[in-house]
């Protein structure tokens, strides 16, 4: 492994494209309540009334300043899909490494485990856990993310198998290392590239699922999100307010997905030469 | 011995399959059960939904009453799916009407990415490194990132409200005396807008996933004696070539298909399409619970169903499939 992984990613144009326009959402997400020229949820301007100086994208059907409703909303989606990823990366590699690591048995269960939750459409389950408990943004998020560990936790242990029969590993155990040991000190950080593929694929799909259903109405009506800005400004889509009203959570959404879209797939490029070799 | 393998590759993943279904089954048969205490005020007590008293009765009454999950199953095969409160009507009904419209937009949506979507990718592979092969990767590639919300709105106001050369919402002109022939212009020119939101939504990733495989079996040595025959270039790309990358979308078929359901719901939706996504949206935004929990159910089991026709398609493509652990 004598790559130069740094100097190969900043020589890619779509890592450098996803980095810069992440760093710059990033930003926003972290200083949005401070870049918010009004409180999201203050409702005294004038309903719908079109932008100016006081209000950047003007002001929506119930007289909240648009543009610090849309600063907000970003924040919920991101957090959202970090806390997704997040979770459902951990699970994916302890599930994983414990498959590997054991095999026989819990392998076996493990594995037609996950092979039963990629068989079922994760946001159905979602759709019905939302529309019946009426849960919390956060809980959602953990139902979210067991429902899409099984990928991450295949691609884990098949990686983990493979190392774990190299030959360090073997040197590693004459010499009496414990089999902790050898997980945190070899295996965890040899699979390094994995984590970064599986969260960024994972974090776009929970960021889409989160914009999707709040879109559909799964969430509390109240909760600022990219999607029920949609969902509410496409009601009044004929009227001339859809380009400072639609558009902008519209082009926001897309730019964040087309972001984490890009980073994860220069990162697969970068990490696996087979793939490199065929684009 | 080969026989064996196969079988058992088959069996088990018809075993998940089977197994995914049930769970799907017990959950939506269990999960009502599990609500706390009096769960039809609290469902309601945020919602802008109000209950009249003898519909507040009836849903108390369908969720108290102790049914088994045995008849519960029987009640299910004999199309007894229980009553939407909301549409005042049984729930089968109002699924078996939304669901030719679904098949119709998804199947179309596949149907079409998928096979113009292998072409270009072959084609592309064969043309790699030049200029149109390297913008058209490119552009791909940013279209792959854009969510499918995004490709709705932006087509719903460009097409349907600029230039108006799409109807805007559903799937038919209601009330419209048609002969049989205009009827079908009429269903293609509503079917024009949402299904190209989802084509576009699909066809990055089979051309980009195509093209990857496409190169990486160009490369081998089968490829060359076929070219060294002297065979034409069209033969030697899709007879020997092309076949063997077929495989790697279908199997993402498969993968791919939870963030697929999510944005056809979506994109049903912002067309008021009146597929299952349209009648899911009306329920959740009227709370209707039996009938959300119909519609996640009868779709789910749908998905599994197209999953397991796969592994049948898998075997078939590729008979290498059967051999492998």
């Amino acid at each position: 492994m004598h790559r130069r992984i740094p100097q190969e990613l900043g020589r890619d144009p779509w890592f450098v494209t996803g980095a810069g326009v992440g760093l710059f959402l990033l930003l926003l997400v972290l200083l949005g309540p401070s870049l918010a020229p009004h409180e999201p949820y203050d409702m005294s301007f004038f309903p719908l009334s079109p932008p100016s100086a006081g209000h950047w994208l003007g002001v929506n059907d119930g007289g909240m300043d648009i543009f610090s409703e849309l600063l907000y909303g970003m924040r919920n989606t991101v957090e959202f899909g970090l806390v997704a990823g997040l979770i459902s990366l951990a699970l994916g590699v302890a599930i994983g490494l414990a498959a590997a690591w054991f095999g026989g048995v819990p392998d076996q269960l493990l594995m037609r485990l996950a092979d039963i939750l990629l068989a079922i459409p994760a946001v159905m389950i979602l759709i019905l856990v939302a529309a019946l408990f009426r849960p919390s943004p956060l809980a959602l998020a953990l139902t979210l993310s067991i429902m899409l560990w099984p990928t991450t936790a295949k691609g884990i242990r098949a990686q983990a198998l493979v190392v774990k029969n190299r030959l360090h590993i073997h040197a590693a155990r004459q010499m009496g290392a414990s089999g902790a040991y050898i997980i945190v000190r070899h295996l965890l950080p040899e699979l390094f590239p994995l984590y970064l593929i599986g969260f960024a694929t994972k974090a776009r799909m929970a960021m889409f699922m989160e914009a999707s259903l709040a879109f559909l109405g799964l969430f509390d009506p109240s909760r600022k999100s990219l999607g029920i800005m949609i969902s509410y400004a496409l009601k009044y889509y004929y009227l001339d307010i859809w380009w400072n009203w639609l558009l902008p959570p519209v082009f926001l959404l897309s730019l964040l997905i087309m972001t984490v879209t890009f980073l994860a797939i220069s990162l697969e490029k970068v990490f696996d030469p087979r793939l490199k070799e065929a684009m | 011995m080969k026989g064996n393998l196969k079988t058992m590759r088959h069996r088990q993943y018809i075993l998940a399959y089977l197994l995914a279904g049930l769970v799907m089954m017990v959950a939506s048969y269990s999960l009502p059960r599990l609500l706390p205490g009096d769960f039809v005020t609290a469902m309601y007590a945020s919602s802008h939904v109000t209950l009249n008293a003898d519909q507040e009765r009836d849903l108390r009454a369908y969720y108290t009453q102790r049914q088994g999950f045995g008849r519960y199953l029987v009640d299910f095969f004999k199309l007894n799916w229980g009553y939407s409160y909301a549409f005042l009507t049984p729930i089968s009904g109002l699924i078996l009407q939304a669901l030719p419209w679904t098949l119709l937009l998804m199947g179309g949506a596949h149907v079409i990415s998928m096979l113009v979507g292998f072409i270009a990718g072959v084609e592309a592979a064969w043309r790699r490194g030049g200029y149109v092969e390297r913008t058209g990767v490119g552009c791909m590639t940013v279209l792959e990132g854009i969510p499918e919300i995004g490709t709705g709105v932006i087509l719903l106001l460009v097409f349907a409200l600029y230039l108006g050369w799409f109807p805007a919402s559903g799937a038919e002109t209601s009330y419209a005396m048609f002969s049989p022939l205009g009827r079908a212009w009429d269903v293609a020119q509503h079917l024009a807008l949402p299904l190209a939101t989802l084509v576009l939504a699909y066809f990055p990733g089979n051309f980009l996933l195509t093209r990857g495989s496409m190169v990486m079996v160009l490369r081998e040595q089968f490829v060359e004696t076929a070219r060294a025959k002297g065979l034409p270039p069209a033969r030697v790309r899709y007879a020997h070539a092309a076949r063997n990358a077929l495989l790697p979308m279908v199997t993402r078929f498969g993968l791919r298909i939870a963030f697929m359901v999510t944005g056809a719901l979506v994109v049903e939706t912002i067309y008021a399409y009146p597929g299952l996504g349209t009648l899911l949206f009306n329920a959740i935004s009227m709370r209707d619970v039996p009938l959300i929990q119909g519609i996640v159910l009868i779709s789910s089991l749908m998905v599994l169903f197209v999953n397991l026709a796969l592994e049948y398609v898998y075997g078939w493509i590729d008979p290498r499939v059967g051999y492998a652990p």
